[in-house]
């Protein structure tokens, strides 16, 4: 399993979204994506979307205003 | 809210850089406290100098908390649906839609139910072409720059400084917009027909029948998000 990263600072929405949902598609079973965003409309509905298509999902603030979504693609 | 619950300590996913990036967080929990003195202050200075000064301070402050806490975004409302078929923010502003219906018909049953003149009849403004074609504007718009007005705003407010351009944009736009006005209002705009729509239905008839068409959107909603997104949940 490979680690991914998606660096989405300073985009709004909804960018990160679609980066990140294109980022996803190119990943095998297993992987896991780590999306760095620091809007904070991003961190509401890249989660919700990958939970929908039944990936794990974690965020982490790693600083004020700052996060990064972890997302394991699990099928 | 929802958003310490989702941070989670114990990562159930592996990854190898587990926090690299994690730095120690300033408390701001004293930032707030002072934040939330100058509101008072402000909100007692402008209450002096006119109560409805005080009332308004309240009440954007109230809005701005609610709008930040919510992610509330018309803009997701309808981008959404289209980008990844996600409703939840439609079904969101149809359900403020509908409790607005509500409250805003008693308002105005009230007064007129007194006899008085109905208040903010001066909204019911003529519909027409030019209705939709400003619709389908905004909506670009708000779309490129990242949010509406209030989004805009509440994002300024968080300290997101590319909507901070956005922002500026915004006010030199509705400074060309309000200079052009009356042009448009005059060409256009008055030839359209302006409907309330209790003249029509009546006051019951009026609540049913938006209330109807809210429904109606929502069930939309519902079945857009399972066609969308419903494959994907097996």
């Amino acid at each position: 399993m490979a680690e991914f990263t998606l660096d989405c600072l300073g985009e709004a929405c909804p960018v990160p979204l679609m980066k990140t949902e294109k980022k996803m598609s190119e990943l095998a079973v297993g992987d896991v994506l780590i999306v760095s965003i620091d809007h904070s409309c991003a961190m509401k509905n890249i989660p919700e979307w990958a939970r929908k298509q039944g990936y794990n999902v974690e965020i982490e603030e790693v600083d004020d205003g700052e996060w990064e979504v972890v997302i394991e693609k699990t099928k | 809210m929802s958003e310490t619950s989702q941070v989670s300590s114990a990562s159930s996913i592996r990854r190898s850089s587990a926090s690299s990036r994690r730095k120690p967080k300033k408390n701001q929990i004293p930032y707030g406290i002072l934040v939330v003195l100058f509101m008072v202050v402000v909100g007692v200075v402008q209450a002096r100098r006119d109560p409805m000064l005080g009332f308004y301070w309240m009440m954007g402050c109230i809005f701005g908390f609610i709008l930040q806490k919510s992610r509330f975004c018309f803009t997701a409302s309808m981008r959404d649906p289209c980008i990844t078929g996600s409703t939840s923010v439609t079904r969101a502003v149809l359900t403020a839609f509908a409790i607005t219906t509500l409250m805003f018909t008693a308002i105005k049953y009230g007064y007129h139910s007194m006899g008085l003149p109905i208040p903010g009849m001066s909204y019911v403004t003529p519909i027409s072409f030019a209705t939709a074609v400003g619709g389908i504007l905004f909506g670009i718009g708000m779309v490129i720059a990242g949010g509406c007005a209030s989004g805009t705003l509440m994002r300024v407010g968080e300290g997101f400084i590319m909507q901070m351009l956005s922002l500026f944009f915004f006010v030199i736009g509705s400074l060309v917009g309000a200079a052009h006005f009356g042009w448009w209002k005059e060409k256009f705009i008055v030839h359209g027909p302006s409907v309330f729509l209790p003249d029509v239905f009546g006051w019951v008839g009026a609540v049913v029948v938006q209330l109807f068409i809210i429904a109606c959107l929502y069930k939309a909603a519902i079945l857009w998000e399972e066609k969308k997104m419903g494959g994907n949940e097996e």
